[in-house]
């Protein structure tokens, strides 16, 4: 084991100056020039492969890992990064990790890279010598990220590394025995097969999977794979139309008019997303992702282009190459996030019904904060959404990408991916939890005198920084998502996706007796005006969301009770 | 110390984040990630003409697009004031900035909500960069004809940002000196209404 980690770094940069060899005799497709392909994650190589690689791109990985350290600084642009980003993840293990052993990992490098791993921090030998020169690479994390936010400085980050990394070595290590007791042989390769669905396998998941499986990982639990196969070739037709008149005549360029804005405003501190000032070339990231949102666009006219997808496909982009984060996106804008992204946002509005009615469910001490009495009684604020929506939804929206810092996202898209969206809802009452003890701590306990407004706000403002201060995953992991025997355990998938289609019941029945009424209202101003009028009140708040509890092994259901008290009145 | 919420709406990327980390934190970076659902920022300026005024501006900063629109009314429901923003390299941002406009004056019963219209990025066409698509006199007149008031910014340079909010800042004083006059003769006479009953049910009460 003590070999191992060492072992993948070192046939991984084999692998990557076999490769042109092996690619040769590939069609090179156009689009393939710009190689699209997951520049973060090279153990993916074989994915490569698979999709038609250019040979532009490993000729280009190649000539980083032996040009990357000449002084000439020349170096591939954007493409070197390709190379790098493996040995990021792999060499900063192995380099925090005590007993792997740092004589061993010079002696596995290629002589060529000449790296003398006693001498240099691996990361900034291998990143292109261009940003080594204008930016300390030790600011950056194994991501690219720069490790210093406006709410963490890099002593902090640091230190907290520096035992979040032994962690993520010590998980690595039982992911692989957790494999190989499983049948599956560990290769150099990350891994593409994982065991059945299990309480065990997703007690691992919670506890993160090694980074450097990641895009595997997710690609499998989000049964990614068989989406592309009943899609083949479907992605490169979208490109194809990409480059057609007809697409720039389409009315909807607007999207990619939105699109083209949000480039360069989509993680624009890391260095495989960020352009210089002055700088000509753009980022091969940055073209991956026009892509990949320009076609999602094409494919799905419902949503066209919304912006956060911009973060999502970015942060796919990091672990995988393009079509499969092309794949990830329609799986998540479907199948966790229905409707959120769509062109109404009614979407977001039903999950963030949803949040109240659990926040009222799990929270009921932060519930009166932020929700004024005369509407908490009934369904009002399923369509008149608390101001704290305004925050939250970004939440969903984004699913978390700079929501909370990297690290902690990273965490919570392996349980997305694993156990689907009703981690989402569950972290965010975990956060909620969390927080209500730095608001009790800076504004006392919820005061009977204050006005709603400025409730509002003083829940909005610690709600919206206290999660960028969520550094270490485990913290919110530990106390909350893998706490056993915790009321919040109840909320699964089928209560979320029932509780989905109340709230969409609910508001739809609100529109509905609104339009019946006799004023299709278009402003929220009329909307509230209505919401008042008592036959409507009555009407909607007949019927009580229950959630299941359980209670001594049997289901409690609260409208069942809300019932029996209905009957006894007659 | 006077509390009022500002909100301010506009096309994407026109630079309403910018302004606000410009006011707020006097910092500026080149690219800044977009703006999701909405951000909230407080900041408290010492007017210039009345220096014993202090007024806190309680921001909210909105995403800009199109279909973000539908949660705006959670933003302005209550607002003093609003920046609408556009780009003065962007033509069809005035549009947008000119619908925006039209929305709150529709949408917005308050009558003393103060409106100010914002062109951003001058240092663009100042540098020669980027051509100027919107003329200062046609904003300045649009604004002119619908009692909004107007500034030229560049949250970059810094030129004209604290102007804004300077500026708002004495209009809405202006206008709260009025209501409060206004409001304190009004609960002088309350009181006296209200104190009679008060003192003549001392000893009722406990009878």
């Amino acid at each position: 084991m003590k070999q191992f980690t060492i072992e993948i770094a070192k046939s991984d940069i084999n692998a990557t100056f076999k490769e042109p060899n092996d690619d040769m005799d590939g069609p090179v497709k156009p689009r393939r020039t710009l190689p699209s392909k997951s520049p973060s994650v090279p153990n993916l190589s074989q994915v490569f492969r698979a999709t038609g690689p250019s040979n532009n791109l490993f000729k280009l990985k190649g000539q980083n890992l032996s040009q990357g350290h000449e002084q000439s600084g020349q170096n591939g642009l954007g493409l070197s990064y390709s190379s790098t980003n493996l040995s990021l993840i792999e060499l900063y293990n192995d380099e925090n990790g005590e007993e792997e052993g740092n004589e061993s990992l010079s002696a596995s490098l290629p002589e060529e890279v000449g790296i003398n791993a006693k001498d240099v921090v691996p990361q900034q030998e291998v990143i292109p010598r261009q940003d080594a020169g204008l930016d300390d690479l030790s600011h950056y994390d194994r991501y690219g990220f720069k490790k210093q936010s406006n709410y963490i400085n890099e002593n902090e980050y640091d230190g907290w590394w520096k035992d979040y990394s032994q962690y993520c070595i010590r998980r690595k290590r039982k992911w692989q025995s957790l494999l190989e007791k499983s049948g599956f042989p560990m290769t150099t390769e990350a891994p593409d097969r994982f065991p059945p669905k299990s309480e065990k396998l997703k007690r691992y998941v919670r506890k993160g999977i090694p980074a450097e499986w990641r895009g595997n990982a997710w690609w499998h639990f989000a049964r990614g794979q068989e989406k592309l196969n009943k899609n083949k070739g479907v992605y490169d037709k979208l490109l194809a139309s990409l480059e057609t008149k007809e697409y720039e005549r389409r009315e909807n360029s607007r999207d990619s008019d939105i699109i083209e804005r949000d480039l360069n405003r989509t993680f624009p501190d890391n260095i495989h997303f960020r352009r210089r000032p002055n700088e000509s070339a753009e980022p091969l990231m940055i073209q991956s992702l026009r892509r990949v949102l320009n076609t999602f666009s094409i494919y799905n006219p419902k949503i066209g282009y919304c912006q956060s997808l911009n973060f999502l496909a970015g942060l796919l982009l990091l672990f995988m190459d393009e079509e499969r984060a092309f794949w990830m996106l329609v799986i998540i804008t479907s199948r966790y996030l229905p409707g959120v992204h769509n062109v109404m946002l009614e979407g977001v509005n039903i999950d963030q019904g949803v949040l109240m009615l659990c926040i009222r469910e799990y929270l009921p001490h932060f519930w009166h904060r932020i929700v004024n009495k005369q509407y908490s009684h009934n369904n009002q604020f399923l369509y008149k959404l608390p101001p704290l929506t305004l925050c939250t939804a970004s939440w969903f929206m984004s699913c978390f990408v700079g929501i909370v810092p990297i690290e902690t996202t990273l965490r919570i898209w392996d349980c997305l991916f694993y156990e689907e969206s009703h981690v989402l809802f569950k972290i965010s009452l975990s956060i909620m939890k969390l927080s209500e003890e730095e608001l009790i701590h800076e504004h006392g306990p919820a005061s009977k005198n204050m006005s709603q407004d400025d409730a509002d706000i003083e829940v909005f403002q610690v709600i919206q920084t206290f999660p960028k201060k969520l550094l270490d995953p485990n913290s919110i992991f530990d106390r909350v998502i893998l706490k056993r025997r915790i009321s919040l355990n109840n909320l699964n998938q089928e209560e979320i996706d029932r509780c989905r289609k109340y709230v969409r019941a609910q508001r739809l029945k609100y529109k509905n007796y609104a339009d019946v009424l006799g004023s299709n209202p278009k402003s929220n101003g009329e909307r509230n005006a209505l919401v008042e009028l008592d036959v409507v009140n009555d009407a909607l708040s007949s019927e009580v969301y229950g959630f299941r509890r359980s209670l001594t092994g049997l289901h409690w259901n609260n409208s069942i009770k809300e019932k029996v008290r209905q009957i006894r009145k007659k | 110390m006077l509390q009022f919420k500002l909100v301010l709406l506009g096309d994407s990327s026109v630079g309403k984040s910018s302004i606000v980390h410009r006011f707020v934190k006097d910092s500026f970076d080149e690219f800044r990630e977009s703006t999701i659902g909405a951000a909230f920022l407080s900041q408290t300026i010492k007017l210039e003409n009345e220096p014993d005024v202090t007024i806190k501006f309680e921001i909210w900063d909105t995403a800009g697009q199109e279909r973000y629109k539908s949660l705006a009314p959670m933003y302005y429901r209550n607002a003093n004031a609003a920046l609408v923003v556009y780009d003065v390299t962007q033509a069809d941002s005035l549009a947008k900035a000119r619908s925006w406009v039209e929305e709150l004056k529709s949408k917005v019963s308050d009558k003393d909500l103060v409106i100010c219209l914002v062109g951003n990025k001058v240092d663009l066409c100042e540098d020669g960069s980027e051509p100027k698509a919107v003329e200062k006199e046609d904003a300045e007149s649009y604004a002119a004809e619908h009692g909004l008031l107007f500034h030229e910014v560049s949250a970059k340079s810094g030129s004209g940002v604290s102007a804004v909010f300077q500026q708002i800042g004495s209009k809405l004083y202006a206008q709260k000196k009025d209501s409060l006059a206004a409001s304190s003769q009004q609960r002088n006479t309350v009181n006296v209404e209200l104190q009679r009953p008060s003192t003549n049910d001392a000893t009722s009460c406990c009878s």
